[in-house]
């Protein structure tokens, strides 16, 4: 079953390929269940059918720890187990992975590993920054995606019982003050460095700008950075037009 | 711009914007990444890192959770690049940059037309996969991936030929060049901040923001 | 008041929900209310696992949520009160008349029958009137998937 795995694991590269609001992940995860599937495919043509059909239905999860899923729904296949009970293994695990997955990668590694590569950036050290940043991160990612694949189909409906008992919500609870602790570092430092050359008026007005915004983001979350930086910046533009 | 530099400048916003979503999401996407690469493949590493650096304050603002809808700073990042490379100082880096935040909405609205183009395939679809047809299932999948790599080359072309309209373009007043970059390194230094309050919630995770500000900031007087 | 977003989001718990809303709005407490997951222990520890420190969950069926609302209200610490669908929703609030003021719709998902409304919100005709008939009866119900994004009123997706 080696080779099938590995197949699926590659495919899960592009569990987002197919992206859709009708679906989600959906086509993906079909997609990649195909290499698992295809035993079954000789041994039981309806059953296939079926099984291929499930796989493609509306999924949505932090697509590094999608493979949990696709193991424990594909083994499920292969242990007889009722299509309705696979159905509803499959929808439950959307939510928590997808919990699980944010915090860990989008809101946790992502966030930290960019920040130490600012704070390296910010000392001379671009290069191996960014090096790192991809070379850490993508070790990590894919280290976890193809745990979470052979958890997954090594435990098939026990996969919950599994996942809770895992690693993965201790680290999950670390990620976040981590990223923290990182983005705290960071902020001063590529702040620093990005107004060090530049004359005392335009350094002023820089931090009083990144001051008022924030204060604007706190009271409305709807003001991002982006979009109060578009509208000033429209303004601007639209005085030098007219001065012109 | 030389031919072969304006052609790597569009392969690589290709890639990075598959990768954003599509394939194989391995972070090449995050702007600081894009303006590096980009800005070495111009020329001027170290504009690009500036260029990629501001970019990448505004996209930690953002965190591309589920559905929800997100701006695509990939390529968007590369056009900022060609409108500020091989320019001494920084008159031209806030108004590139201002660039690069109008191409990354418009390629977050892209990204919202190619999950709808998606759907319509799958609708189209929905009988054989039913049915359980693989066939149908890698179909929709390779058309999905090729829907994005065009959805890409066109933002890459896109951002490529608005960079060097910037570039070209009649210069701004000083005042309005200084006044566009203080609000791109404040605005986007903002961005990150709230991201990082918000994401901080009130728990332990604030707690330790607050710690690593201050040891931000005292390596900050110690460098200086 | 101690319950801040009512939400309607069939995939229950996930980040938009324990990361977006949760940080944005402080949230301490999480109520899932749902007769199929009250039945399965497994998807009750599944979703436990997914809760971030220092957010708890409490899972309850449709009838006894109807009951436990106003002693929810009077908890301290702030809540998401959340059902997998309208059906459930509507029920609490025509329950709890004067508790529940505003519904969120956070996702509601393709399936047959049910037509497009927003990008995140697909809604069977049954289901528009019943979410129609609960604007009527003096609550609020709004579209908006996470905070940054905008909000959209009922008779926007009819």
């Amino acid at each position: 079953m080696k080779a099938p795995l590995w197949r699926a694991f590659l495919r899960l590269f592009s569990v987002q390929g197919a992206w859709n609001y009708e679906r989600m992940l959906g086509i993906g995860m079909g997609y990649a269940a195909l290499p698992l599937l295809q035993k079954m495919r000789q041994q039981d043509p309806a059953g296939y059918r079926e099984a291929v059909a499930r796989q493609a239905e509306f999924f949505n999860a932090q697509p590094y720890l999608a493979g949990l899923a696709l193991g424990a729904t594909t083994r499920a296949e292969y242990q007889g187990v009722p299509g309705e009970k696979i159905l509803r293994l499959r929808t439950a695990l959307c939510g928590p992975l997808g919990a699980l997955g944010d915090q860990l990668f989008w809101t946790g590694i992502l966030p930290a590993l960019v920040s130490t590569a600012l704070v390296m950036v910010a000392f001379g050290l671009a290069g191996a920054g960014l090096l790192g940043f991809l070379v850490v991160f993508n070790g990590i990612r894919v280290a976890v995606e193809w745990w979470g694949l052979r958890v997954g189909w090594a435990s098939g409906l026990e996969v919950s019982q599994v996942l809770h008992k895992s690693w993965l919500p201790k680290a999950v609870a670390l990620a976040g003050p981590a990223a923290g602790f990182a983005m705290g570092v960071a902020l001063p430092v590529i702040g620093g460095w990005l107004v060090a050359d530049l004359d005392r008026v335009v350094m002023a007005g820089a931090l009083g700008v990144a001051g008022i915004a924030v204060v604007m983001a706190r009271v409305n979350p709807r003001v991002t950075g982006l979009r109060f930086t578009l509208v000033v910046a429209t303004i601007i533009l639209l005085s030098a037009w007219v001065g012109a | 711009m030389p031919v072969e530099v304006v052609v790597a400048l569009l392969g690589w916003g290709t890639l990075v914007g598959l990768d954003l979503v599509s394939l194989p999401q391995i972070m090449i996407s995050r702007p600081i990444v894009v303006g590096a690469v980009a800005g070495w493949l111009s020329g001027d590493p170290a504009t690009g890192v500036t260029v990629g650096v501001i970019m990448e304050l505004f996209a930690l603002e953002s965190v591309a959770i589920g559905a929800a809808r997100y701006p695509d700073y990939g390529a968007a990042t590369v056009g900022a690049v060609v409108a500020s490379t091989g320019i001494e100082g920084h008159g031209l880096t806030g108004i590139a940059v201002v660039l690069g935040l109008v191409l990354a909405s418009v390629g977050g609205w892209t990204l919202n037309r190619l999950r709808h183009a998606n759907a319509t395939a799958v609708r189209r679809r929905e009988a054989s996969l039913r049915a359980g047809d693989p066939l149908a299932v890698e179909a929709l999948q390779y058309g999905g991936l090729l829907r994005d790599v065009a959805r890409s080359v066109t933002l890459s072309v896109v951002a490529i030929l608005s960079g060097v309209a910037v570039r070209t373009a009649p210069a701004l007043p000083d005042w309005a060049a200084s006044g566009l970059l203080m609000v791109v390194i404040g605005g986007g230094l903002a961005g990150a901040a709230s991201g990082a309050i918000r994401s901080a919630g009130r728990g332990r995770r604030l707690r330790w923001l607050g710690v690593g500000a201050l040891l931000g900031v005292l390596l900050l007087v110690l460098r200086s | 008041m101690a319950v801040a977003l009512y939400r309607i989001d069939d995939r229950l718990i996930h980040g938009q929900v324990v990361i977006s809303w949760g940080q944005f709005l402080g949230v301490r407490l999480v109520i899932l209310v749902d007769d199929g997951v009250m039945e399965a222990q497994w998807e009750q520890d599944l979703y436990r696992t997914a809760m971030p420190p220092g957010m708890d969950v409490i899972f309850a069926g449709t009838e006894d949520a109807c009951s436990k609302l106003p002693a929810w209200e009077a908890d301290p610490r702030r809540a998401v009160v959340l059902t997998g669908d309208v059906p459930t929703m509507a029920e609490l609030a025509r329950h709890n008349p004067t508790l529940v003021k505003e519904v969120n719709l956070g996702g509601i998902h393709h399936r047959p029958g049910r037509t497009k409304r927003l990008p995140y919100l697909y809604l069977t005709e049954d289901e528009l009137s019943q979410l129609q008939s609960l604007q009527k009866s003096g609550v609020r119900v709004v579209a908006q998937d996470v905070p940054s994004a905008g909000r959209k009123d009922l008779k926007a997706l009819a």
